[in-house]
């Protein structure tokens, strides 16, 4: 496989994972920032655990998970029913926090970033192979559970938290419990993609955890569509290979496309391109065409 | 002990550049009932169209006082279509648009600095402009200029900011839609036309902020704007988002407590215990110590 290709593959399918990973706790209108922290935290403590401590790539991918887990939780019983804006100023907090306790920690290469991880087997083609399969099982198991979560009771009380919490309240939705469970499992699964993230380029440095992150990711969501899972899903591949295609000059000033993409989008399209409506019909036409099919057999 | 005076007064000057930027952010909370969460990035491109006018004019400090000011003015009324066309009510705050939103134009200005100007490098001041002449030195207290100008400045521009909200006609509509938009409405005050005037104070208060950072940094750097920016945001959410005074006394004290800091912990250490406090206080008090205006 080309290194175009699998870097492409790679970065989308982090894209993917990761909005969903701030998708999630915004079915609650919670902007939960703190993701882009727990990518960074987890994937330093896989990288340092490898090269320091000569610990496989498998424990520290779980080790990744795991700890961005658990920090989720935590902050998550004190933010977990908090107001948006309270949710938005701990993740920025959490992740300049994060940045200058990295930036000062020589055992994690401080300033200048860990370099040189080893291949995966040992193999450089091989471990390639391993982090895309990787990848893209997690996005098929992650699209699932949050498939499964949308057309649950669960996914209609998150829904319900929405539009407006004190309805919710009062018909007995526990606002503070969905608020928990959603910020551990994004925060679950954005300790994993940190841990990956690094490992596709074999280093990490603290320029891959930046603000600019969290503009790609809610771009992904807010272009593609925030109701439904789907728009994440259509925008990353897009969003990130378009800018590939471009002239370099243009390439260059790729965040500022983006930041013009959402601001058009909030203002023409809000819900995005991938609206539930349009999700329904497709739902509706499918199953059609399948039970069509299933009577002429 | 004096170092510990040194960095009060350090505190005050850098203080009084967070209240006038957070008394901005509260007024455009409060009138025009959105949450710019780019304002900060807002005040710094001013900070670099002013140097770029400075460096056109061969440093002419009225014209760059005017560029730094009218700019900011300018991007507020430009902005200020974008923000009522998104929110959903003009009843209440729409805070996810609004905030997104702005997110986008933070984004959008912080990109342009980083390649539209001096090559993605920092700028730095005319040795004119910038106010690091001691006009008060006792052993280790160093007072300097700019120190006096930021704290003066910051000083009349809330006090005429107060006269302007509590003694005028066009203040009294301010608090009104503040208080109750629908009353306001009932009672014949124009909504919109209002909230384009608390956009057009918040650009005078962003340009003159932006003057100020120049007189007291002397530099700019394009990623300065995301950070003052979690402080601003910060500091109104322990104050109690919408609360003007609450955000005063954050204001200040966060300046006091950085300044602090500094004196006694190297380098990037002490922006980060300001960050870890502002945290441990969100997290205990997620909706303001002294209560939000919303």
């Amino acid at each position: 496989m080309s290194l175009p290709l699998y870097y492409y593959l790679a970065i989308t399918a982090i894209y993917i994972l990761m909005s969903w990973a701030i998708y999630l706790p915004y079915r609650v209108a919670h902007l939960h920032f703190l993701v882009v922290a727990n990518m960074a935290i987890s994937g330093y403590l896989a990288a340092y655990m490898v090269m320091t401590l000569h610990l496989s790539f498998w424990v520290a991918l779980i080790t990744g998970f795991l700890v961005g887990g658990l920090i989720g939780f935590i902050v998550a019983q004190f933010i977990g029913d908090a107001p948006t804006f309270a949710v938005v100023i701990v993740g920025f907090t959490f992740i300049y926090i994060t940045r200058t306790v990295i930036e000062n920690t020589k055992a994690v290469g401080g300033t200048m970033g860990i370099f040189g991880l080893p291949s995966i087997m040992g193999n450089p083609a091989l471990h390639r192979w391993i982090i895309l399969i990787i990848l893209y099982s997690l996005v098929l198991i992650v699209g699932f559970l949050i498939y499964r979560f949308d057309h649950s009771r669960l996914g209609r009380a998150a829904s319900a938290i929405f539009v407006d919490k004190n309805i919710a309240m009062s018909f007995g939705v526990d606002v503070k419990k969905i608020g928990i469970l959603l910020q551990t499992f994004s925060s679950f699964i954005a300790g994993g993609c940190g841990v990956l993230y690094g490992f596709i380029y074999k280093s990490f440095h603290l320029d891959y955890f930046t603000f600019h992150l969290i503009g790609i990711f809610m771009t992904v969501i807010f272009v593609g569509g925030y109701r439904t899972q789907w728009g994440v899903v259509v925008a990353a591949p897009i969003l990130y290979g378009l800018p590939l295609l471009f002239p370099p000059e243009v390439a260059s000033w790729r965040i500022v496309i983006y930041g013009t993409l959402l601001i058009m989008v909030l203002v023409l399209k809000p819900e995005g391109f991938i609206t539930r409506k349009l999700v329904y019909k497709i739902e509706k036409k499918l199953s059609y065409l399948i039970h069509r099919r299933g009577v002429r057999i | 002990m004096q170092v510990f005076i040194a960095q009060i007064i350090n505190g005050l000057s850098l203080g009084s550049i967070y209240v006038l930027l957070v008394t901005g952010f509260n007024l455009l909370l409060l009138v025009a009932m959105i949450i710019h969460f780019a304002y900060p990035q807002v005040v710094v491109f001013s900070m670099y169209i002013s140097w770029w006018v400075l460096r056109a004019t061969g440093n002419n400090i009225f014209l760059g006082v005017v560029a730094g000011i009218g700019s900011a003015i300018i991007f507020n009324l430009i902005s200020a279509p974008l923000f009522q066309k998104v929110m959903k009510k003009r009843e209440g705050v729409d805070i996810n648009t609004t905030m997104v939103l702005s997110l986008g134009m933070g984004m959008i200005i912080t990109d342009i600095l980083s390649h539209g100007f001096n090559k993605g490098l920092p700028i730095a001041f005319p040795k004119e402009v910038v106010g690091d002449t001691s006009v008060l030195r006792i052993g280790l207290i160093d007072v300097s200029n700019g120190q006096i100008y930021s704290l003066a400045v910051g000083i009349i521009a809330v006090s005429l900011l107060f006269w302007l909200l509590y003694k005028t006609r066009a203040g009294r509509a301010f608090r009104a839609i503040a208080e109750d938009p629908n009353g306001a409405k009932l009672v014949g005050i124009p909504l919109f036309r209002t909230a384009l005037g608390s956009y057009a104070i918040t650009g005078v208060l962003g340009g003159v902020t932006a003057l100020l950072l120049a007189v007291l940094l002397g530099t700019a750097s394009p990623g300065m704007g995301e950070q003052v920016a979690n402080k601003v945001l910060a500091v109104s959410i322990i104050a109690g988002l919408g609360n003007l005074t609450g955000g005063l006394i954050v204001g200040l004290l966060l300046g006091i407590l950085e300044a602090i800091v500094q004196g006694y912990i190297p380098g990037s250490w002490a922006n980060a215990v300001a960050f870890v406090v502002m945290l441990v206080v969100i997290l205990v008090k997620p909706k303001g110590i002294f209560g939000m205006k919303l």
